[in-house]
């Protein structure tokens, strides 16, 4: 290739509006990109709301489009968390369900007629496209090349980081908060860059909406006033930083307050201290500013610094006082499991046991992000560079992001982000350098050699460019290649990994048959199903709160715990019934009106995600709350192994939860040849018995097992003997009775 | 005060009319009656008792248990509503009548009334349902009670085994007095050859009537001599005589322990207690009261309808709504009716006794006893109400009347409710509340004075004044 | 021996008649033994008519023996029923405990703490113990209180656990205990604060004026921008009103579409209005 054809190429795109033009199309490419990408879900397999807490905020929505806005905002729901119920338009973040109701309105004020469950499915691709472009602004911010915009926007449509929390189905709160969250961002170093009031009001506007959106706000909160803080320690207070934060904390905050859920906790709580504490010492410091202007003295500006400095640190006394005395919350649980990752196993089981809260496994990393996380630090070293305070920002951002991402999983989400805008910028700088066919002549160098000169006289020898590089045609060519070879790489990567991992719905399972083609194991579904078909309405399904939200959204029946876990007792007590003997759980039971149990159970099949691996966080969790009755150490062999077969402990044995899942089981098999495929474990000869509860469904595969819990005995026996007499059994004579007789009191 | 017509309400609509249709059913839950003989012809001895038994509408199968035809169950279905078992001499009853049968007739609402006798020993099926429902007899399966102090000095004045007692009282005072009520003063009942049973701690058991303190029971076949102090079975009010059980869904059991009582013999003679009058038997009458009880007849209670509504001034007129919001005062009406022979009357509480409203979720919030509410009651149905304020708590509450008492019908009435918080546009608005107004009075302060600064910033010409022009710039 | 009913009424009237003999006891004693040999068991006597005078305590190792000989009509005689029967007062129950009675009338028993039901022995008040002798025949059977006995709990040694049996009846009364009603202070501390309040307004603006604040560019404005300055403050005035329909009377989607109305104004006419000020500033008249 001549460097006459490249010229002309380049050509092309010289006019300042044919640049515009193709800006625009280039974005619209990946915003359909990064949509598009996201489809694979609802192709593969249909139109469906994935996952567990997806059908949760879909079911909210639905009563939001059915009810109306207020009457969803005041929300009691009497079909979760039974007997408790819960308040659920004040403890939950609207945004997401307010969002699909509003486009949903729009669309039938259109007239085009759509499904509720198409506008939820969908949003989170069509939100995707608008992240793409909040990202390629972000960056716009950051230098002065667009193609980093671009490229940008590019990474942020198809990181396997975000599109894991957006595809298709994918109905969460981070399916609109990623974009709320750059696009917060990007207004905030508008406003900054500019110190301008409205930039400031429109980011408090979009903090206000993120807010109403996920909980993660908390980042913004606390990422915005150590930016703030970080460029007033670099010395770098201006009235721009002033205006701009002081904007956007006392509009944010207000906005902020408007949500429910939220309320007063701005004020209250650990988390939005630094906020508040950062817009305090900006008073201060534009109070100390211009007491300065007015009084030259330098000592006296001496004595101002180390006034403010001591008011700093008072205040900072003070919080701590106002926090031990319990006025200001201190830090929650949720919040320190982010500083030791081992907090959470100790102290809040039930975090813990969230396998989006574990620490992130190293490959996660590159799984997710790929060649990005490479270049990621290439582009923060630029920044460094550059050190203007929007670039501070990412830095900031970034040391952040990458330790939360580091520390939970589900962080990556917000880790992507910077990632993606720092790999923008880094691969843009490499390309807008290799791709430039021209080589400098000599007047150039000789230019440049007299200005080294010069400078080595007055500056740092740092601050000078000397004029070295690559200018070889085809060393440049090579690196360009080399580049465009990764970035395909990238983008076949992120592909694959949309397509294999984060597209099933994880409520219908996709397997191989040995033949190649693809199984479907829709156990779930036909659970549900039945439950809603063969139930009572207002029939209550005891069962671990991961299918909570599930079985409220797919089989409309009350359900006593779900994955949103506000009441850790409740959620206990359902732990305590399931690793309990019979005649402990069965009063409790009754207590909370359960008509049905169910379990999910894989060890016909081999399914990984069952109750029994999920079993000793039920144990762990209840021993929490009654460490004399539950005990974990009872689940496991006196060598520490954690067993199902013929060596399991008597306390697993008797377990409600191992015996609902092995009922029966052993009747598939040939006699003593029971195998959990599962754990691989053979199973004792003889089967486990229920007398409290009765098998009433078990699905296909057996994923999914229902069983009816037996009214009080009519003619008030207990269970156990009541079954032994259905049986024919002889009752045994009580004739030696232990203790002290007992006369019968009427 | 019923605002709509309820479908508990339509339903008893309809089951009245039904009722009234089968005039000549007089029991609640039918009047099929299957009595069991050794040989049907000892029937003859029980005349009257039976004779009472058609007179009240029953229609009587006879069957010996080893019957190849006697079933209890067709299709299913229970093919009689009530069994009486009289003393058999056989073993067991044979395959149609297992304790499983039995425990499943119960369970399909039947009524069983088992009747003993110390001549015979009791077959090994009903001492098995018997052990199911905590109800022991003697060892050998035979026993007789005796009392030296209340015997009948007629007939048994040397063996002192036909009891001469006094109708009986109820175990506690807040029991009905359904078996002694109107009994003519100074009759005594007979109970002849009689066997007593000891009854385990289930709550489902009462016992109608009870050994006197100083009778006890022995075998007469080997403690006929000496009674040897670590043989005894039992003594005193331990033993009872006639046992009342109800199950759960109110299917009644009555063990009667002595078959000989219910003989025409019995229901003319007259008895004297040592040292009194002879007096007539007060059994035709103990033995209608104990049948009419055991078949549904007696202590039957129907609830007529529930209510329950909003008690505000400025409330929506809905009966039964199926949310309230937390502190609502809320008014709950119940209405029963109770059943005697053949109609339907209003109930009324026995003495001592309260009907009580619980509102719980997981545990009762509020207990409290409901009142005769004269307004909705009539001749066939008494209304019973409280009013309430409904706790500071949301969630799933159930309005609850759980009226278990012995003799009577079990009432478990649960209506679920859900409580609401307050919606957010149902607080007392902040000018109401006087701690907020200097609040408002800030609200205000910050809008004149913006308004007024808008004004000066855009109109306010510079003044000479040095410190003016500072603080417009 | 066998009884049967064949026996003639009349007969029965008869004996009923005659009756004349009566059962009753002699030698009637209880004394308690201790298990430790050490303990000399103290004894006491009781017949019939006279009751022990003092409660006879029984300590959980110890053994309460009662020994007596039953006589039919003064003469040694074994009855049928020969028990004492332990009641405890407050709950009426009983519990009978059979003597062992020889040939000629000599009846013993003991009881210790393990024989005792449960019910008695949770109990704080005394048994009351009465012999109940009775048998077949004519002869008038005795039922007769004898003593009191105590029981000396061991207080090593764990009552037993009883847990009175559920029985159908009545329950305590429950009423909820509602939480305080969040109080506000004294009217007259919020009212004060109010007028305090209100009082910077008055304050603010006499300082304004103090300062030199006037309304003198007003005519220049209005002047030069009429319409824009008018709909300018108008609009400002208007979205505070908005402010407080929402606030009385609207709700959010009353007044959100008014709010975007009234904020095109202002700031279409914001953009001139301002503009002037600027064009006023720029000219340096300001």
């Amino acid at each position: 290739m001549s460097a006459e054809t490249l010229q002309v190429l380049a050509d092309v795109g010289k006019g300042k509006s044919t640049r515009g033009v193709l800006r625009v199309i280039i974005l619209a490419l990946i915003a359909g990109a990064s949509i598009a990408s996201r489809l694979f879900s609802v192709i593969r397999f249909e139109s469906i709301i994935h996952e567990f807490d997806p059908w949760f905020n879909f079911r909210a929505t639905k009563y939001l489009v059915a009810n109306g806005f207020y009457n969803f905002w005041d929300w009691f729901d009497d079909r979760t968390w039974h007997p408790l119920g819960r308040v659920t338009g004040g403890t939950l973040y609207p945004g997401l369900m307010v969002t699909s109701g509003a486009i949903w309105h729009a669309l039938r004020a259109l007239t085009i007629p759509v499904d509720i469950r198409n506008v939820c499915v969908l949003l989170a691709p069509a939100f995707s496209g608008l992240t793409a472009v909040a990202a390629y602004l972000l960056t716009n911010e950051m230098t002065t090349y667009n193609s980093a915009g671009l490229l940008a926007a590019l990474f942020m449509g198809i990181a396997p980081g975000y599109i894991s929390r957006s595809v298709a189905g994918s109905y969460d709160n981070e399916a609109i908060a990623i974009f709320l969250l750059v696009f917060t961002f990007y207004l905030w170093i508008k406003a900054l860059k500019q110190g301008s009031m409205l930039w400031g009001a429109l980011c408090a506007l979009f903090y206000g909406y993120m807010v109403a959106s996920w909980g993660g706000y908390a980042f913004i909160t606390c990422l915005l006033p150590l930016h703030a803080f970080v460029l007033i320690l670099m010395g770098r207070y201006s009235t721009r930083l002033y205006v701009s934060y002081t904007t956007w904390y006392a509009l944010g905050t207000l906005a902020s307050m408007q949500i429910p859920f939220v309320g007063f906790l701005p004020v209250k709580t650990s988390e939005h201290m630094p906020a508040l504490g950062i817009f305090g010492f900006l008073q201060l410091l534009a109070f100390l500013d211009y007491v300065r202007s007015a009084i030259p003295s330098r000592q006296f500006q001496t004595f101002l610094w180390l006034f403010a400095g001591g008011i700093f640190v008072m205040s900072l006394a003070a919080l701590v006082v106002a926090t031990s005395a319990g006025v200001i919350a201190p830090w929650s649980g949720r919040f320190y499991s982010l500083w030791d990752t081992g907090y959470a196993k100790i102290h809040i089981p039930i975090i813990a046991s969230v396998s989006e809260h574990q620490p992130t496994a190293w490959p996660a990393f590159f799984f997710d992000l790929n060649l990005l996380i490479f270049v990621f630090p290439v582009g923060v070293y630029l920044c460094f560079q550059e050190l203007a305070d929007e670039h501070v920002f990412i830095i900031v951002y970034a040391v952040f992001g990458s330790y939360f991402a580091g520390v939970m999983v589900r962080l990556m989400l917000t880790l992507t982000p910077v990632v993606c805008v720092a790999g923008a910028i880094a691969i843009s700088t490499i390309l807008n350098n290799y791709l430039v066919a021209k080589t400098p002549t000599e007047e150039d160098q000789q230019a440049a050699e007299a200005a080294e000169k010069k400078g080595s006289k007055s500056g740092l020898k740092s601050a000078t460019k000397p004029v070295v590089g690559i200018y070889g045609l085809w060393s440049k060519s090579l690196m360009v290649a080399g580049m465009a070879v990764y970035l395909l790489i990238f983008v076949m990567h992120c592909t694959w990994v949309t397509s294999n991992a984060y597209s099933s719905p994880s409520v219908v399972l996709a397997s191989r048959m040995p033949d190649g083609s693809q199984h479907i194991i829709d156990d779930y579904r036909e659970a549900y199903q039945w439950l809603r078909q063969n139930t009572k309405e207002d029939a209550k399904i005891m069962s671990w709160w991961d299918y909570g939200y599930q079985i409220g959204g797919m089989a409309d029946r009350p359900t006593l715990v779900d994955n949103n876990t506000w009441n850790n007792t409740h959620i206990a007590t359902v732990g305590k019934a399931m690793s309990s003997r019979e005649e402990v759980s069965y009063p409790i039971m009754r207590q909370h009106e359960v008509d049905y149990v169910l379990v999910v159970f894989g060890g016909l099949l081999g399914y990984s995600g069952d109750d029994i691996n999920k079993f000793l966080w039920m144990v762990r969790i209840a021993e929490g709350i009654w460490p004399d009755e539950v005990s974990e150490r009872a689940f496991f062999t006196p060598r520490g192994e954690y067993r199902v077969d013929g060596e399991a402990t008597e306390t697993m044995k008797n377990s409600l939860m191992y015996k609902m899942s092995y009922y029966n089981f052993n009747n598939l098999f040939p006699p003593g040849q029971a195998v959990d495929r599962m754990r691989q474990a053979r199973l004792p000869e003889v089967g486990p018995s229920l007398s409290t509860l009765e098998e009433a469904f078990t699905s296909e595969n057996w994923i999914i097992r229902i069983y009816k819990v037996k009214d009080l005995d009519n003619v008030g026996r207990d269970h156990i003997s009541a079954t032994a007499f259905e049986k024919g059994l002889k009752k045994k004579k009580t004739t030696k009775k232990r203790g002290p007789r007992v006369l019968r009191v009427d | 005060m019923l605002r709509s017509t309820s479908p508990l309400l339509s339903l008893f609509a309809f089951l009245l009319v039904w009722g009234a249709a089968l005039v000549s059913a007089v029991s609640t839950t039918g009047n099929r009656l299957l009595a069991v003989f050794d040989d049907v012809g000892e029937k003859e001895n029980y005349s009257k008792f039976l004779g009472d038994l058609e007179g009240r509408g029953f229609q009587i199968s006879y069957e010996t248990p080893k019957s190849e035809s006697l079933a209890l169950f067709h299709l299913g279905e229970r093919a009689y509503d009530h069994v009486i078992f009289f003393p058999t001499k056989t073993k067991g009853l044979g395959p149609n009548l297992t304790p499983q049968i039995l425990v499943n007739f119960l369970n399909a609402n039947g009524n069983i009334l088992h009747t003993l006798s110390s001549t015979t020993t009791t077959p090994n099926t009903l001492i098995s349902l018997l052990a199911e429902l905590d109800i022991t007899l003697p060892t050998e399966r035979t026993g007789l009670v005796v009392d030296h102090f209340s015997y009948d000095t007629l007939s048994a004045a040397e063996t002192h085994d036909v009891l001469a007692l006094p109708p009986p009282v109820p175990v506690r005072n807040d029991i009905s007095p359904l078996f002694s009520a109107d009994a003519p003063a100074g009759q005594l009942l007979a109970f002849p050859h009689g066997v007593g049973a000891v009854l385990g701690p289930r709550e489902q058991l009462t016992p109608i009537l009870r050994a006197p303190k100083t009778a006890y029971s022995y075998n007469p076949k080997e403690q006929s001599e000496v009674l040897e102090a670590n043989e005894l079975f039992a003594a005193g009010q331990q033993l009872s005589l006639v046992t009342a059980f109800q199950a759960i869904n109110s299917a009644r059991f009555v063990l009667l322990g002595s078959a000989e009582m219910l003989q025409d013999k019995w229901f003319l003679a007259e008895v004297a207690a040592p040292g009194g009058k002879s007096v007539k038997t007060f059994n035709r009458e103990f033995a209608k009261r104990v049948s009419a009880w055991a078949f549904q007849e007696l202590g039957v209670l129907r609830v007529n309808w529930i209510e329950h509504h909003l008690n505000e001034v400025s409330a929506v007129n809905e009966s039964n709504p199926h949310i309230y919001r937390v502190k609502n005062d809320v008014t709950y009406t119940i209405s029963l009716s109770e059943y005697a022979y053949d109609k339907w009357t209003s109930f009324s509480l026995p003495a001592n006794d309260v009907l009580q409203l619980e509102f719980s979720m997981l545990s009762p919030f509020h207990r409290l006893p409901l009142s005769l509410d004269k307004a909705h009651s009539s001749p066939e149905a008494s209304a019973y109400t409280a009013s309430f304020k409904l706790p500071d708590q949301h969630g799933i509450f159930n309005f609850k009347v759980n009226y278990k008492r012995p003799f009577f019908t079990n009432i478990e009435e649960k209506n679920t409710v859900s409580v609401r918080h307050m919606a957010h546009d149902e607080w007392p608005r902040s000018f109401v509340i006087s701690g907020a107004w200097p609040w408002i009075a800030g609200i205000g302060a910050t809008v004149s004075g913006w308004v007024v600064f808008v004004a000066l910033w855009m109109y306010s010409a510079p003044t000479d004044k040095k410190v003016g022009s500072k603080k417009t710039n | 021996m066998r009884f049967t009913q064949s026996l003639a009424p009349a007969l029965l009237v008869l004996a009923g008649v005659v009756q004349a003999t009566s059962w009753g006891f002699d030698d009637g004693s209880v004394s308690v033994v201790a298990k430790r040999a050490g303990d000399a068991g103290s004894k006491e006597r009781f017949t019939s008519k006279t009751l022990a005078t003092k409660p006879i305590s029984l300590g959980s190792t110890d053994t309460l023996k009662i020994s007596l000989t039953a006589k039919d009509n003064g003469s040694g005689k074994r009855p049928h029923q020969a028990f004492v029967i332990l009641k405890e007062k407050e709950t009426g129950l009983e519990a009978p405990f059979p003597l062992t009675v020889k040939e000629n009338g000599k009846a013993v028993t003991s009881i210790t703490h393990k024989d005792l039901p449960v019910q008695f022995l949770i109990t704080d008040e005394p048994l009351e113990a009465s012999i109940v002798l009775g048998s077949f025949g004519s002869s008038k059977a005795l039922d007769a209180p004898v003593f009191d006995v105590k029981l000396q709990k061991d207080p090593n040694v764990p009552l037993p656990s009883y847990e009175k049996p559920v029985r159908y009846g009545k329950k305590e009364e429950i009423h909820h205990i509602f939480r305080a009603d969040p109080q506000s202070p004294p009217k007259v501390i919020s009212i004060v604060f109010a007028l305090a309040v209100l009082a910077t307004i008055p304050v603010l603006f006499i300082s304004w004026a103090f300062l030199g604040a006037n309304l003198n560019h007003l005519s220049k404005a209005i002047g030069a921008a009429p319409v824009s300055h008018a709909t300018f403050f108008g609009s400002l005035l208007a979205m505070e009103g908005v402010f407080f329909l929402y606030y009385t009377t609207w709700n959010l989607f009353q007044a959100l579409p008014v709010i975007g109305a009234v904020a095109v104004v202002t700031v279409l006419s914001g953009t001139k209005a301002l503009g002037e000020v600027q064009s006023r500033r720029l000219a340096g008249e300001r």
